[in-house]
């Protein structure tokens, strides 16, 4: 029966795979352009604090409160998108680091609003909503041989897989077009593309509100599965765990990001045998991939590779 | 006119680059920008698509005034350039880096990029295609799926000319396009040049290659020290006693550098 393969745990760490690699592409799209932003963190906050805020005390339907917390980061990205422009490298890596701890202390500050570091508990959760919803038009788990916690975490993880798959269909598309061949041009010589008559303001700008707007969702996303949240979700530990997804799986390439979140976040499970140990064999395999492969798992090279082999067996046949 | 540079100065701190240069280019010539290293070439080129902007003076093209317009901005008026020392997107293949020359030749956006809508399809073909042309008149249609970064020397010299004509300049603007090239490659630069002229684009041409520049040129401006030293056809700057005492005379020295 299908209720027997519907493990809640295990669709739980489905969800949070896909809330990962919203947040790893989050990264992946301002690298594309060149930036090197460590600011999903704090753009994952705001969109967290505002959907939860929204549906909390205004009674928004969760998926408004979800598209408004997106917007209002994406928002925010093209208010600092602006003046990032003058950094580069190193230095937008650390003002967008810096941005994010801001943020963070604005949350743990504004207590009257956010409950300080205590966080927002009660936030409306996306699996519960959607078993309410289903039973008002009358569709109950046990039609389907499911109780009802097996319903929930299965509808939130559909949700979140439908999201995903939209969000990369996206950025695909996007990359093989006139807008992302602007932003690679960009990434391989800023100077160059701005001869060639490519707007640089406005595709990076673009490129890096983007990136905020995926934050920004995934956060949302993250508070309405998780029911509370607070600063500590979002403070420069995820930053960094998240620009980790996306160097350790390949920047080059979207599916290294994929790849990234996806490998990353499954590693802490499966080692949980040996318990506190899997931090430090986290932390060897880090420094092994980045001494021996820098770019990353994936890269063009090893992809088009893959392809070549695909083609030659089907040759064969 | 074309391209008139009026007055123009360039200091970087203490440093005159270019000192109250002025020449005019006419419709349809090849002009030739010479003088030794350091003259202030590359300063000019780089102030025409305004990297820098001029210290004082004025550029003008086709009689409006251009001083100051962003960068991408003159690229859109017409006038598109190729660098010295290569600038190409050196991990895309040579067919995506004449394509992003098309960019401002093009104008879908993220929307209909991402659900590709009628317009974007034929758009893209058409980019595809136009590329695909220049490529083959530049000589590496074959080479189109190659990484700009595996191209030989002279190859990506090519390239970034195909990639500067995709954005239908009137003015085209080569710096050194034949530095490292051997003499075969040279010739057939020659000819890309004359045929580029031919399709109704001005060419302004910085270049060493004395007997190149000779050829091929209709007038040409001799820089020397950020000054201008002469102006005329190429019989008269052979003949002009400041030039080849400056700049031709010690010819022997530049080759043997
Ligand atoms: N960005 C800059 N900052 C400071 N000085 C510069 C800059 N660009 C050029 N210069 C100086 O201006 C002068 C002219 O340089 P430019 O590159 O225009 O010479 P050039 O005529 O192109 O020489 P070459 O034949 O070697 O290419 C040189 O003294 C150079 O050092
Ligand atoms: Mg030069």
């Amino acid at each position: 029966m299908l209720a027997d393969f519907i493990n809640p745990y295990h669709l739980q760490i489905a969800s949070f795979i896909l809330i990962n690699i919203l947040l790893a592409i989050s990264v992946y799209v301002p690298l594309s352009s060149g930036q090197l932003s460590l600011g999903s963190a704090g753009f994952m906050g705001v969109g967290a604090y505002t959907s939860a805020l929204l549906t909390i005390h205004f009674d928004l339907p969760i998926f408004v409160g979800v598209l408004v917390g997106a917007a209002v980061a994406g928002c925010l990205g093209i208010i600092i998108g602006i003046p990032s422009l003058r950094l580069s490298g190193v230095y937008l890596a650390i003002a967008t680091l810096g941005l994010g701890e801001v943020i963070r202390v604005i949350f743990v500050n504004w207590e009257s609003l956010t409950k300080g570091s205590i966080g927002l508990t009660g936030i409306p959760q996306m699996g519960r909503e959607l078993l309410k919803l289903a039973r008002n038009v009358g569709i109950e788990p046990a039609m389907f041989g499911l109780r009802n916690n097996q319903f929930v975490y299965l509808m939130v993880f559909v949700i979140l897989l439908i999201l995903v798959i939209g969000t990369i269909w996206f950025v695909f598309r996007q990359q093989n077009s006139r807008i992302g061949r602007s932003f690679s041009s960009i990434q391989m010589d800023e100077k160059a593309a701005e001869s060639m008559g490519i707007n640089i303001t406005y595709f990076k700008v673009l490129s890096f509100s983007q990136g905020a707007f995926l934050a920004g969702l995934a956060g949302a996303l993250f508070a309405h599965v998780m029911g509370y949240i607070s600063p500590s979700d979002f403070s420069y530990h995820r930053a960094v765990e998240i620009l980790i997804f996306t160097v350790f799986g390949g920047s080059e390439v979207i599916i290294g990001s994929i790849f990234g979140a996806i490998f990353l976040t499954l590693i802490p499970e499966v080692l949980r045998f040996v318990s506190e140990y899997r931090y430090i064999i986290y932390g060897i395999m880090l420094v092994i991939l980045m001494a021996v492969r820098p770019q990353g798992i994936l890269d063009i090279h090893l992809l088009s590779k893959f392809k070549r082999l695909k083609r030659s067996k089907g040759g064969v046949r | 006119m074309v391209l008139e540079i009026r007055n123009v100065s360039k200091n970087f701190g203490g440093i005159h680059a270019l000192k109250d240069v002025s020449f005019k280019i006419q419709e349809g010539e090849i002009y030739g920008l010479i003088g030794p290293n350091g003259a202030g070439k590359t300063t000019m080129f780089n102030l025409i698509t305004n990297i820098f902007e001029p210290t004082s003076g004025q550029i003008l093209f086709h009689d409006t005034n251009i001083t100051g317009l962003k960068s991408h901005k003159i690229t859109e008026q017409g006038i598109c350039r190729t660098y010295q020392n290569i600038r190409l997107f050196s991990q895309m293949s040579a067919l995506k880096n004449v394509m992003v020359g098309g960019h401002c030749r093009s104008s879908s956006g993220v929307f209909s990029s991402v659900f590709r809508t009628k317009k974007q399809k034929s758009e893209e073909r058409g980019l595809t295609q136009k590329a695909e042309e220049l490529l083959d008149l530049v000589g590496l249609l074959e080479h189109k799926d190659t990484l700009a970064e595996n191209l030989a020397y002279g190859q990506q010299r090519r390239l970034e000319i195909a990639r500067a004509l995709a954005s239908n300049p009137k003015l085209l603007l080569l710096d050194e396009p034949a530095a490292g090239m051997n003499e075969n490659e040279t010739d057939s630069l020659y000819d890309l040049i004359k045929l580029i002229q031919s399709k109704g684009v001005t060419v302004l041409i910085i270049e060493h290659d004395m007997p190149l520049v000779m050829k091929l040129c209709d007038r040409i401006t001799v820089l020397n020290f950020g000054e201008k030293l002469a102006e005329g056809t190429p019989y008269e700057i052979q003949n002009n006693e400041s030039v080849i005492e400056a700049y031709l005379g010690r010819e022997e020295d530049v080759e043997i550098a």
